[in-house]
């Protein structure tokens, strides 16, 4: 039983050729297959030596871990050991090999013969790059995603967090229950008490930068129409990075990384956008000189020409350092704006009338609608939401997609008395404690609309209707004969649009609510996109207005010991539900360069006097008198990239 | 002459029908069918008691009018079995492609004829209906011993060891 049959090279074309029958008399050569990991599957058997996987892991994607052994009729691909594909792009293996060699384990799971699979045209929700892929599903369950090539952002391959990121949709723990309070209630009963809540006037709103263009669209002229706070972040830092991002003439596409001669990487972007390796090495064939700053290790030390090795603070010095020398020609610089913060961006978005023409920057972010989601709320309206939420204007929060307390927590260890309620399809840390919980489709199961990091517009379809099969067909569940028999019994949940819909139309806003999202929606879409479109791009015009800002306030830095973001190539909100893709996560850690403590331990203190104490780990590669730490323990002690800190070693 | 000739001979054939007849008493009485006969499909097992089919999904990809509808699983050893099998008879048109398709000859059609039922909903059959006990047509067919990885766990290969000439 082999998963690749129906998209099989080898199999067309032996039975294209016409010789289907074996005639090989002598003993078949027998291999012992390697266990890969949770993600692909070897079945050495089915090689023909073609040589693909080893060329795609090693030369494109600089891949260390895996190779090809032996010699004549013995060459065998694979690692020295067994264990896990350490590479990012590990899962097109599955896509590259003509055979059955290597083959999807997440998609075997919920096999169903590729010819059964319906297909159709998403937009990958995991970062920034916007990459399009195929995901394929039946009978009302999503089983795969593969890549869509687009010539521009993703020609030919796809990372693992786009590969394997969609099973958030099936997390043991995703939510299906409207909740009040912790129990669970109907849908209709938990909107009547939200529209209540409304009603009253005194709730703030808070949107999403992962959520797709018209959720956001339609809370924010919910929040227009009940004159109430907006933000689409809740950390005015982030919101002033959203701002600066917005404010960048428009990025190059990742494609066209390969056409520059120099590029400047700031920060750990191989982290953030797995595929961005890809187009790097190719522009390093080509002859580029590709320049590092980082803190964490990364793949590219090897190729780049300089590489510095600096603690967050440093970054935009050393990058100011490097614009000094006299360019030429058009370069690039691509940024990680996790490990940088907003006056880096504005400062190098200010110098760039003075480069030479072609130049650019290309951001990149975990987030997939950054642009989308805050192009009406980034003049400062997280510091107002916070304002009316911590003095006596607000007293509950409505938060599309996003949980706040996972993006500061001392702030809501303050205000413990503000009621949340949350519109979201996955499980979030304040989800239990929430006052009411409504869940959502996911992006997968409903049409959307994303901004990625250039400002391209693309649409995603929805990729099918989950479903859950009855065995029995009853005449309530629809025409009979579904072609099997079988009778699916769809298990829709409400889009957020529908959510904000309905609670417009319990308040009696209905038409005003209409009208808000129609203006907001014309003012910003010339000409929405159709799945399957290149996309298109957000004017110039409109990006103008967030170019009148002033410089961020740069953040007062101690030297000594400082923190940055320490992430997994798989890390992001969604993503970290997917079982299998999560399981290859390091386990929770602080990272620091080998040979600078002996401590096991290490114990963090915030501000307000909690702290965290997590297992001190080396990390080769590393930026000396660096602390790399995960996101989740940043929010926890209200830490950013480039805080200094003064951590307690313990044994 | 030739006339009552041929109509007596004619006759004669008519009468002669008398004693003979084609018509079964049907419920009381069952025809006797060729061992092709093309019924009801049911899936079997193999001699040594295992299910024969492994889940390749050819028979339904295969099906004109798309009546069945399976999914594999894998069992502890290896080997894929189908988890869930259905046919939906009130589509099935006994074309007999399925068992055509079948590279494992679990899934075969059996003389089963009659199965009327008063309720549409019962002519879906689910795999604990169609799997039945014993071999069906082919008594000695044993797919593994022909065909695919053995179930059993292989030996060590010598033959390719791709490490044998590491220093």
């Amino acid at each position: 039983m082999c998963d690749e049959g129906g998209q099989c090279h080898l199999q067309n074309m032996t039975v294209a050729s016409g010789h289907a029958y074996r005639e090989y008399e002598a003993e078949k050569r027998r291999y012992q297959s390697q266990e890969l990991g949770p993600l692909i599957r070897q079945e050495m058997n089915r090689c023909i030596t073609c040589y693909r996987c080893v060329r795609f892991y090693q030369d494109l994607a600089g891949g260390e871990d895996f190779g090809v052994f032996g010699s004549r009729d013995r060459v065998f691909f694979g690692r020295l050991q067994d264990g896990p594909l350490e590479s990012p792009l590990a899962g097109n293996l599955a896509e590259v090999c003509p055979t059955g060699v290597f083959t999807d384990k997440v998609y075997h799971q919920d096999y169903l013969r590729p010819w059964d699979l319906e297909e159709s045209t998403g937009i990958c929700p995991h970062c920034s790059l916007g990459c399009n892929t195929r995901p394929g599903a039946a009978r009302g369950r999503l089983r795969r995603v593969r890549q869509r090539p687009h010539a521009e952002i993703n020609p030919y391959f796809l990372c693992d967090r786009g590969r394997y990121g969609f099973r958030y949709v099936a997390a043991e723990n995703r939510p299906r229950q409207a909740q009040a309070g912790g129990r669970s209630q109907d849908f209709d009963g938990v909107l009547d008490r939200l529209a209540a809540r409304l009603a009253e006037g005194r709730t703030a709103f808070l949107g999403s930068p992962r959520e797709d263009l018209d959720s956001n669209l339609a809370l924010f002229a919910l929040a227009r129409v009940l004159d109430a706070p907006f933000a689409a972040f809740f950390e005015p830092w982030e919101e002033a990075k959203a701002r600066e991002i917005l404010a960048l003439p428009r990025p190059p596409a990742p494609a066209s990384i390969p056409g520059y001669e120099e590029i400047l990487v700031i920060g750990a972007v191989e982290r953030v956008a797995p595929t961005l390796p890809l187009f790097l090495r190719e522009a390093q064939r080509r002859g580029a000189a590709i320049s590092l700053l980082r803190c964490l290790p990364s793949a590219f030390a090897t190729l780049a020409v300089e590489d510095h090795l600096l603690p967050p603070a440093d970054l935009l010095d050393a990058a100011w350092d490097w614009l000094g020398r006299r360019h030429h020609r058009p370069f690039l610089l691509l940024i990680d704006t996790e490990s940088v913060g907003p006056e880096l961006l504005h400062l190098l978005r200010r110098e760039i009338g003075t480069w030479p023409d072609g130049s650019g920057i290309l951001p990149v972010y975990r987030q997939a609608n950054l642009p989308g989601a805050s192009f009406y709320a980034v003049d400062g309206h997280a510091s107002r939401l916070r304002a009316a939420l911590a003095g006596n204007d607000c007293d509950h929060l409505l938060a599309l997609g996003q949980d706040p307390q996972e993006m500061d927590l001392p702030w809501w260890r303050r205000h413990g008395d503000i009621d949340l309620s949350l519109i979201d399809h996955r499980h979030s840390l304040s989800w239990d404690g929430a006052w009411l919980t409504l869940p959502c489709a996911a992006l997968s199961e409903r049409p959307g609309l994303y901004y990625n990091g250039e400002g391209r517009l693309q649409a995603a379809a929805a990729a099918y209707t989950p479903a859950r099969e009855e065995r029995r067909w009853r005449p309530e569940l629809g025409p009979f004969p579904l072609a099997a028999g079988g009778a699916l019994r769809e298990e829709v949940l409400p889009s957020p649009m529908a959510l904000c819909r309905a609670l417009a139309e319990r308040l009696e806003l209905s038409e005003r609510w209409q009208e808000r999202l129609r203006f907001y929606r014309d003012f910003l879409l010339r000409a929405a996109p159709r799945p399957g479109d290149p996309g298109v791009f957000l004017p110039e015009e409109l990006r103008a207005r967030f170019r009148l800002h002033s410089a961020p306030p740069p953040r007062a830095t101690d030297q000594g010991w400082s923190v940055c973001r320490f992430s997994h190539y798989g890390e992001e909100e969604l993503a970290d539900s997917a079982r299998e893709l999560h399981s290859l996560a390091p386990a929770r850690a602080a990272w620091i360069a080998p040979g600078q403590q002996d401590a096991r331990h290490i114990r963090l203190r915030a501000a307000d006097g909690t702290s965290r104490t997590l297992p001190l780990r080396a990390l080769p590669g590393m930026a000396a008198e660096v602390l790399a730490i995960p996101r989740a323990e940043l929010v926890f002690l209200g830490l950013r990239p480039g805080d200094g800190v003064e951590p307690e070693w313990l044994d | 002459m030739s006339l009552w000739r041929g109509l007596l001979a004619s006759l004669w054939t008519t009468l002669r029908q008398l004693r003979r007849r084609d018509t079964l008493e049907y419920p009381e009485q069952e025809p006797k069918l060729g061992e092709r006969w093309r019924g009801r499909p049911v899936l079997t097992h193999d001699p040594d008691g295992e299910e024969r089919c492994v889940a390749c999904e050819l028979c339904s990809a295969v099906c004109p009018t798309q009546c069945i509808a399976l999914e594999g699983a894998d069992r502890p050893d290896g080997r894929r079995f189908a988890q869930s099998f259905r046919i939906n008879f009130a589509r099935c048109i006994y074309c007999g492609l399925c068992e055509e398709a079948c590279p494992t000859l679990a899934i075969q059609l059996s003389p089963e004829y009659a199965f009327a039922k008063t309720e549409r909903g019962d002519f879906v059959y689910h795999k604990e209906a169609l799997l039945i006990e014993g071999t069906g047509k082919h008594p000695e067919y044993r797919y593994y011993a022909h065909a695919g990885v053995r179930t059993q766990a292989l030996p060590k290969p010598v033959h390719c060891d791709p490490r044998s000439n590491l220093p």
